[in-house]
């Protein structure tokens, strides 16, 4: 059989937010005209959904429709500080400030409400662009109540700053606390070797992530979908290559990048074990799923075709080259054994 | 040159109009035409986000020159979505969260809208292969071809035009909830304008002067002839710095233009601002620079051996860092194991290949504000450090991020912001880069390159009783994130694995290779590469199934890490769990049992890729939808 199939599993884990240093983010919220929610941060799209997973915490924070929320852009003069788009901290870090200034600007609105209603704040609830007390008639919607508030005087504001309880390493041992929130991993992955051509396919991958509490489940798994096939670049086929400091693969014709061709289907199993610190539960997934995949293929490789692939990237050539090897020493080995038959 | 005059139909409505010769259809419909839903990921025929349709067929625009548009209809993603309401396709993309930084996408969607014209009924791997010639890298491309499929099946009437719509919670409780990307409509029509994209009024277009030394003396830069050329308004070098001229993630070791020496092949040594990009790179040509080249060394290894070529001066031994990790005793533990396995891992430098490559723009405001409008992942650290460099209180510096057409850390060094700064300083006029693929590729950060020596010890059981790793990272010319990197990979290094004694050395080092800087999972992947491709060597010798060794290490609630921090709740081996439950794992050793297993999925994986011989006639494929 030139086709050989095999499996493999790893495991990972990883902090979130800035490592061994205090993180920070800061977010301000305003319940505007309409029923609209104006939340300001500084940070915007870098493709992982971000701006899509802060519409829905302010939308059902405050209780209107993620459509209602305008986002302001990320602008050192203009907002305040979200600090870097890396990290893995987007939604830990602004996630968990936007919810606090959230409940904020609705504490402001609800108050106001309540006491034009002479009902108590603890009664009044909100969803959806509705806001309403409990066991009673009351129900409008939040522009109405907007425009009530803003009549009393009051524009419902909030602001949130959120911040990590972290420290540095020690220089001599490491003993830190380098996060507050750590989530964990694990992958299977299938693959095929073909042992004349020495390519990998790899079929499929079972992807297990803690994310804390998942915001938007089908962000999550663009995520990982999106990681787990940079990571099969990384193992099966990208190379940076330098010699003397230049490099050889400076374009795209050169330097290959997995296409639709390449990938494997993707299953992601979204496990929720909420961060007990923040105010949402919420952790990240960003980074932490492109960390097992390349382990769990190479064990699969080893599944499959008993070869070790230890340096990466687990090329056509590299893949043959090491069958040949085993094979050569496999018939060595076995040189006696059929002398003395 | 003599102009041409393309007379064609674009977007259903003609254009009669000059345009110079050397273009490419691509530069006319961005830069003429201000079509910028075609964007240019590559320039080279191999990304495919320049998509458009010429004359109903497919084609990359930075492969047409201009004069072949000469009487032809021309459709780019801008057609698609005509007034207004988004085609069945893009209402997928949608839906389907096919669209994540979106740079790829208005090709992508350029693309997929040609495979399902070709074949209303394509298979799911014949739409594969269509899209075969479109690079994305932020998606997997998963949920691009189930994009595809769902706007298959609504065109043929297969599934109703409702799937379209948003779930809505009716409680309002939306975290949870499956909410359609609020950046998609705009990324699926081509709307949303990358800094590349955008134009300020009377603005210069900057180029870059780049180092073809690894490592050289700066004896002379002679910009004088380049000044002098018409239409070029600035040109500057390290010596227009007015402040303290360094930047980095966390030491400051970079110039904004290489100051005395260059350090790698593609540092910029200065920069041009022009009328127009062409006159921006002639005058590139007249600057002239004498080195004296300096012995250099490419090799981690060899660059800390005593003698070797020092880079910077505050690091004679070319360490940019070192993190230690210790925990109990590796001696004692290695004696009381049974099992000793030492084997060594090597990783190599990666690119991010993010589609958008760098651009930025940068201007003086009315108030003197210096503002820089890029796509940078780190406006607010980028603020403290240019107005040092510049000499400016933190009051005249703004920074702006521009929606990032993927970063995966490739994008947090202040790798060209400060020249933009400087030439909108010294012109007193909006300037703007855009980079080329091959500049992005050769100036900007990779993954570290690693090895690492991994000696694990084991009792019979499958206990890691000692686990001692040194890995050695090339950091490359500059320290960009490598401390950090080194620092992660040290805290991750052991796994979420209770070991007792552990001993673990990352070592970031200088050489005059590329710099290596911030990339997703930042080091935790090299390390983890290692340990857990060693943990499934030591399975097979102790005859472990791989998920039992990782069971019995496993931390658990209320572990303790390697660096003596204390865990509340520990998720993995609901992990372990779910993994194996999601993939029907058959349990045994790792002892290359492949051939052997019954757990090769039927569900959960695709079928083996035979290029080419996955189309259907569409004729088969229509008699089997009616049937
Ligand atoms: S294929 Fe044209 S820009 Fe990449
Ligand atoms: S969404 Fe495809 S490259 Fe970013």
């Amino acid at each position: 059989m030139a086709r050989k199939r095999g499996r493999g599993v790893a495991a990972c884990w990883y902090g979130i937010a800035r490592t061994a240093t205090v993180d920070r983010a800061g977010a301000w919220a305003e319940i505007d005209d309409g029923g609209t929610v104006k939340i300001l941060t500084g940070v915007t799209e870098i493709g992982e959904g971000i701006l899509t997973v802060l519409a829905q915490i302010a939308a059902h924070e405050i209780g209107v429709k993620p459509a209602d929320v305008t986002l302001g852009d990320n602008d050192t003069a203009r907002s305040p500080e979200a600090a870097h788009a890396g990290a893995t901290r987007q939604t830990y870090m602004i996630g968990n400030c936007v919810a606090i200034a959230a409940r904020q600007a609705r504490e402001k609105l609800v108050e106001v409400i309540a006491d034009h209603w002479d009902v108590a704040a603890s009664t009044i609830e909100t969803a959806n662009g509705e806001i309403w007390a409990a066991g009673t008639n009351h129900r409008i919607s939040m522009g109405e109540a907007v425009r009530i508030c803003k009549a009393k005087g009051v524009v419902p504001l909030g602001s949130g700053s959120f911040g990590t309880d972290t420290t540095g390493l020690d220089p001599i041992d490491g003993a830190g606390r380098p996060w507050q929130a750590y989530v964990f991993g694990c992958q299977v992955a299938e693959v095929e070797v073909d042992t004349i051509t020495g390519e990998v396919q790899v079929l499929g991958i079972w992807a297990a992530h803690d994310v804390g509490r998942a915001v938007n489940p089908r962000g999550v798994e663009g995520q990982i979908e999106g990681g787990i096939v940079q990571a099969l670049g990384q193992g099966l086929m990208e190379d940076y290559k330098l010699d003397q400091g230049r490099t050889s693969t400076s374009g795209f014709a050169k330097y290959i990048l997995p296409t639709a061709l390449d990938v494997p289907h993707v299953t992601s199993i979204i496990i929720e074990d909420p961060d007990p610190i923040g105010p949402l539960g919420v952790k990240g997934i960003g980074e932490p799923a492109m960390i097992p995949t390349i382990p769990a293929v190479m064990n699969a490789i080893y599944d499959a075709v008993g070869v070790r692939i230890t340096s990466l990237p687990a090329t056509p050539e590299k893949v043959l080259d090491a069958i040949k090897e085993k094979e050569k020493s496999h018939t060595r080995r076995n040189i006696p054994a059929v002398a003395a038959e | 040159m003599p102009e041409l005059r393309i007379e064609a139909t674009i977007n259903g409505r003609k254009v009669a109009r000059p345009a110079k010769p050397h273009l490419r259809l691509l530069d006319f419909l961005r830069d003429d035409l201000e079509l910028t839903g075609t964007k240019e990921g590559c320039g080279a025929g191999e990304c495919g986000t320049c998509s458009v349709f010429v004359d109903g067929v497919l084609m990359k625009s930075c492969l047409v020159p201009v004069a072949k548009a000469q009487g032809t209809r021309i459709e780019t993603v801008e057609a698609l979505a005509n007034s207004g309401e988004l085609s069945i396709l893009q209402k997928a993309f949608h839906k389907a969260g096919a669209s994540q930084c979106g740079y790829c996408i208005p090709g992508m969607v350029m693309a997929a809208t040609a495979a399902i014209r070709s074949n209303p009924f394509a298979g799911r791997e014949e739409i594969k292969e269509r899209l075969g010639g479109n690079i994305c890298r932020c998606t997997g491309y998963q949920k691009i071809i189930d994009a595809v499929e769902m706007a298959r099946d609504v065109q043929n009437g297969k599934l109703s035009a409702s799937v379209f719509a948003e779930d809505e919670p009716e409680d309002g409780a939306f975290i949870g909830a499956n909410v359609r990307r609020i950046d998609a409509p705009s990324k699926v029509a081509g709307a949303l304008k990358y800094a590349g994209d955008m134009v300020m009024p009377h603005m210069l277009h900057v180029q870059v002067l780049r180092s073809p030394h690894a490592h050289a003396r700066v004896v002379s830069i002679d910009v004088s002839e380049a000044e002098a050329m018409d239409g070029v308004e600035g040109v500057i070098t390290s010596a227009d710095v007015p402040g303290e001229d360094g930047f980095g993630v966390f030491v400051h070791d970079q110039p904004i233009m290489a100051r005395g020496k260059v350090r790698y092949i593609g540092e910029a040594v200065a920069a041009v601002a022009a009328e127009d990009v062409l006159t921006a790179k002639r005058a590139l040509a007249k600057i002239k620079v004498v080195y004296e080249p300096l012995p250099a060394v490419f090799d981690p290894d060899e660059a800390m051996q005593p003698g070797a070529p020092v880079l910077h001066d505050y690091a004679p031994d070319n360490i940019t860092k070192h993190i230690p990790i210790r925990v109990g005793d590796v001696t004692k533990g290695f004696a009381a194991s049974e099992l000793i396995v030492e084997q060594t891992y090597s990783t190599q430098a990666i690119e991010h290949a993010y589609l958008e490559p760098e651009a930025g723009l940068g201007y003086v405001d009315a108030d003197g504000v210096v503002t820089i409008i890029s796509p940078s992942q780190n406006i607010t650290h980028h603020r403290e450090m240019l107005s040092k460099i510049i000499a400016q209180p933190i009051s005249k510096v703004r920074f702006i991020m521009s929606p990032v057409g993927g970063g995966f850390g490739g994008k947090e060094d202040m790798i060209y912001q400060g020249m933009l700064a400087l030439l909108a300083m010294k012109t007193r006029r909006p300037v703007r880069l855009v980079f080329t693929r091959e500049e992005s590729i050769i100036s900007t950060a990779k993954r570290h390159p690693s090895r690492t020596t991994l000696k694990m010890g084991l009792s019979k059981d499958g206990r890691i009783r000692a686990f001692e790793m040194r890995m050695i990272s090339d950091g490359g010319a500059y320290g960009m994130s490598t401390e950090g990197v080194m620092r992660k990979a040290a805290i991750l290094a052991a796994g979420p694995y209770a070991i007792a004694n552990v001993k673990i050395d990352t070592y970031g080092i200088y050489t005059n290779n590329t710099p290596s800087g911030a990339f997703r999972s930042f080091g935790a992947l090299q390390a983890q590469f290692a340990t857990e491709s060693h943990l499934d060597i030591c399975a097979e010798k102790l005859g472990l199934d791989p998920f039992e060794i990782r069971r019995i290490n496993a931390m658990r609630d209320g572990a303790t890490t390697h660096t003596k921090q204390k865990l509340k709740s520990v998720s993995i081996l609901r992990a372990l769990e779910a993994a194996e439950k999601a993939s029907d794992w058959e349990k045994g050793a790792p002892v290359s049992r492949g051939e052997t297993r019954s757990d090769h999925a039927t569900q959960g994986i695709r079928p083996p890729c035979a290029l080419g011989a996955r189309f259907e006639a569409p004729a088969a494929a229509e008699r089997s939808e009616v049937a």
